[in-house]
């Protein structure tokens, strides 16, 4: 009885892949065989999950080919038999996909691509980890509807990055903050501001000592314009949902509000007292970006990842005081929400394509990959080998073992980095509680700072930058609102572009005006926020948070 | 084999009266036609060219009259009439977009012709060969770099902190503190109208020397002969002699009033000084292709189209009036 249940299960998966061959039309050419093999000798009926295969992947960003004896891929190939033959990216991305495209010339494996998407390039996945993949299952269990593309409600890529579990210990941070460069911090003796008040008064005492250095620092250029038009959301206690605040699933702009007008009002203030950079709104994305590389910005509003070149380029000029550290500020009684757990990134991952020569094969491989002892593998390597494991379970890394993580040519024989980019991963903890990968290991990434930054730390009594902030509260199932696509033409998008080309003219005016003008130029600014049709880009926002709510809850 | 057909030309001349257009001074018989086929069928590629490449795309302008929509087929698009020229022209933006476009491109074109004609006239003078071809190399240069690196010259040339224009001024104690200049909108015109110059006069120059070059020098000899001076000989050979050069392009020009740039209006322009510096083409980037309204877009470039054809015709019957050279 449960033998033969076994073998019709296998017949069916035969029958199944018997299917995928002929309608994917590998091996079209000969019927016969193709009958023949689907009764008898296909390596799924037969349960040899572990004949050796080579997939073909191709990867949209450009990346390092792994040796050909790399120890992760050999393991692999020895505990599953699959191999890779991986593609990187050379050249123009569009260009490149225009011809896999016209050519309907697609390798077993491809990156996640709207273009591709649209070119039906890819096979619809959930099927197929509904049978074959449990693990696989699980891990996107809480984003399930979320990951359907939006088009048609099928699974077509799965998301590599953005599905969390256990803690997110995240150490470098890279959202938005009001920045403070480490020397000023260790001059004034070490002071966490919580207010704007204390925030700028830290910038004007330093100021007044060394009167060479650009006060508070910002950005107006181009779609760059978060700088200047995202903190007041933050200082309220709200989320990055772009030009909306969401207070009870409900959206509204922000921008003509008194949380806006309190937060430029201060900028006015301060920009009386000779502490705002007077080119702050007529320079582009290099100067701004020169101006921080240059040591001389005390503090500014901004993301992380937008002015982390300047950063880099100071760490490179050996003047690694002069690299900064946020501060989630915050108006009198709003909760703190500037960390966010980051949406999961749709699209983004891998896919497998409809020439696929083998979906349950490679389908069943990722399922195995997601187990906790293959991430482990590759994000961490090899125990003993690349990392360490201390009595109370916890993983660190030599010095030794961390220099060689560095080299360029010890990853390319020892870790997979581009490929696992795009791999369905585990961010966060795993259930031992050790964190995903060494980079986002508390202690680890610690030990593995220079001297300097590690003092600082210490003076502050934290382990890693993204302390200063608190832990991320789960997001909002619609969130982020930003990301709702508004219809091409329709009134909300007008209403949005005019509402930006608004903020980028008053909100300078109104800072640089003196204080006396200062209302003036506000209320003009409010009133011609008035005229526009601000109420269809709400009720579009709106529309789209509770279609959100509706169709990406998991219940 | 071609003697013949040589001949039979030769013959055909001399026997037939040709019925002669005074106006092109072409005879055009249907005879003329097929003596000429070597001619013609030369041409015949050209012309397809130009009718798959810059005449058959015209269709797409039926999407001005549409709301189109990408991926609809023609059939299915919906028709609007004139709704997206009305759009245009009651959108108080648009209005002073294209007063900007126009101011800009005017003072371009007169700056771009004076210093370009006046350079030509002082390198003319110069007698010192390598010298005159430095001067020419250094002021050609700048044509070559591409608006994204002059506009970052620009704009660290203009900067407050360290800008060598802030500096001079500063040390010839015309200004006291270093002013900003691309912070007003009052200064947007003028730092594109010398901005163009800086890039374009050597190039320019080139073909106002050309002129020069053939210029016959036997004129010059004459004027000397009865005692022109440096300048007289400026004044009364020379410039006459590149006349006719300089009406040609000015015709050209003209055509070209509404295309007063993008790239550097794009780079250079700001918040605060956007009321000068958005020009039409950076309208058309903003609420049409970037928005997805392609019919707007296509409105606005029909718009730009038809302006210059006009100008382009206008500036020609003037010139032809004046007597002087015409393009068509």
């Amino acid at each position: 009885m449960h033998k033969t249940a076994k073998r019709s299960a296998r017949a069916l998966a035969a029958g199944v892949f018997a299917l995928t061959l002929a309608l994917t039309g590998c091996s079209s050419n000969n019927t016969s065989s193709n009958t023949a093999s689907g009764g008898t000798a296909s390596p799924a009926a037969n349960g040899d999950d572990n004949a050796p295969v080579t997939f073909s992947v191709f990867m949209s960003g450009p990346g390092q080919q792994p040796t050909a004896d790399n120890k992760i891929l050999k393991l692999m190939k020895e505990k599953t038999g699959v191999s890779f033959n991986m593609e990187f990216l050379v050249g123009d991305l569009q260009q490149k996909l225009g011809v896999m495209i016209a050519g309907g010339d697609y390798p077993d494996i491809m990156s996640g691509d709207d273009k591709l998407i649209n070119a039906k390039a890819y096979i619809p996945l959930e099927d197929l980890i509904e049978k074959y993949a449990p693990n696989l299952k699980k891990h996107y269990a809480a984003v399930w509807n979320q990951i359907k593309d939006e088009s048609d409600g099928h699974i077509y890529v799965l998301p590599s990055y953005g599905v969390y579990q256990g803690k997110i210990t995240e150490p470098t941070y890279q959202g938005p903050g009001f920045w403070l460069q480490k020397a000023v911090l260790e001059e004034m003796g070490y002071p966490t501001p919580k207010t704007l008040d204390e925030y700028f008064d830290i910038i004007a005492k330093y100021k007044e000592k060394h009167p060479d250095m650009i006060g508070f620092e910002s950005l107006n250029f181009d779609w760059r314009v978060f700088p200047l038009q995202n903190a007041p959301e933050h200082l309220s206690g709200h989320p990055n949902d772009g030009a909306v605040i969401v207070d009870n699933n409900k959206a509204q702009i922000f921008a003509d509000k008194d949380i806006a007008k309190t937060y430029y009002k201060k900028l006015n203030e301060i920009n009386a007292q000779g502490l705002m950079d007077k080119e702050a709104f007529v320079q582009n994305y290099d100067q701004y970006l020169a101006k921080i590389a240059s040591g001389k910005v005390i503090g500014m509003f901004d993301q992380h990842w937008n002015f982390q070149d300047g950063e880099t380029s100071l760490i490179s000029q050996g003047k690694i005081e002069n690299t900064y550290i946020g501060f989630p500020l915050l108006y009198p009684g709003a909760e703190e929400w500037y960390r966010d757990r980051g949406a999961v990134g749709t699209n983004r991952g891998f896919g497998i394509s409809i020439n696929a020569k083998d979906p349950v094969r490679i389908i069943k491989f990722w399922d195995q990959m997601i187990t906790e002892d293959w991430q482990k593998t590759i994000q961490w390597g090899i125990k003993g080998e690349d990392y360490e494991v201390k009595e109370d379970g916890t993983f660190y890394r030599t010095p030794e073992q961390r220099a060689n993580a560095d080299k360029t040519s010890w990853q390319v024989a020892n870790k997979i980095t581009t490929m696992h980019g795009y791999m369905p991963k585990i961010q966060g903890t795993y259930s031992d509680g050790n964190a995903a990968d060494p980079g986002t290991q508390p202690q680890e990434f610690f030990d593995s700072l220079k001297p300097y930054d590690q003092k600082i730390l210490k003076a502050y009594n934290k382990k890693s930058w993204s302390e200063f902030f608190k832990e991320p509260k789960e997001n909002n199932i619609y969130f982020p609102a930003y990301s709702i696509v508004l219809k091409d033409g329709s009134a909300a998008q007008l209403a949005q572009s005019k509402l930006n080309d608004l903020q980028v003219k008053y909100l300078p005016k109104a800072i640089m005006a003196s204080p006396a003008e200062f209302e003036g130029v506000w209320t003009d600014y409010v009133n011609q926020i008035h005229k526009l049709d601000i109420k269809a880009y709400e009720d579009r926002m709106n529309e789209g948070i509770q279609q959100r709510i509706k169709n990406w809850s998991v219940k | 084999m071609s003697d013949t057909v040589l001949d039979k030309q030769v013959k055909t001349q001399k026997t037939r009266k040709r019925r002669v257009d005074p106006e092109i001074g072409v005879s055009l018989s249907w005879k003329t036609l097929k003596m000429q086929k070597q001619l013609i069928f030369m041409s015949v590629p050209i012309a397809i060219y130009l009718i798959i490449f810059n005449y058959a795309p015209i269709w797409g302008w039926l999407m001005a009259f549409q709301n189109y929509r990408p991926a609809l087929s023609f059939g299915k698009q919906e028709w609007v009439g004139l709704q997206q020229f009305r759009f245009l022209f009651e959108d108080e933006t648009f209005m002073m977009v294209l007063r900007n476009t126009v101011a800009m491109s005017f003072i371009n074109l007169v700056l771009g012709t004076v210093t370009a004609i006046g350079l030509a006239l002082l390198l003319n003078e110069i007698k010192v060969k390598f010298f005159k071809r430095i001067v020419q190399s250094i002021s050609y240069l700048p044509h070559f770099l591409s608006w994204v690196i002059a506009a970052g010259i620009v704009a660290t040339s203009l900067s407050i902190d360290d800008g060598i224009v802030n500096i001079v001024l500063m040390k010839l104690h015309l200004i006291n503190e270093p002013i900003m200049w691309l912070s007003e909108g009052k200064y947007f015109w003028g730092i594109v109208g010398a901005s163009n110059v800086w890039k374009e006069v050597g190039w320019g120059t080139i073909i106002y020397l050309a002129a020069i070059t053939s210029i016959d020098p036997s004129l010059y000899e004459a004027a000397s002969m009865d005692g022109a001076k440096r300048f007289q000989k400026m004044r009364y050979v020379t410039l006459p002699g590149i006349k006719a050069t300089f009406v040609i392009l000015l015709i050209m020009n003209i055509g070209h009033i509404l295309d007063a740039g993008f790239e550097l209006q794009y780079l250079l322009g700001n918040g605060l000084t956007v009321d000068w510096s958005q020009t039409i083409d950076i309208f058309v980037l903003k609420y049409g292709i970037s928005m997805g309204n392609y019919s707007l877009a296509t409105a606005a470039g029909i718009f730009k189209t038809i302006v210059s054809v006009v100008l382009v015709f206008i500036a020609n019957y003037i010139a032809k009036r004046l007597g002087e050279e015409r393009l068509v």
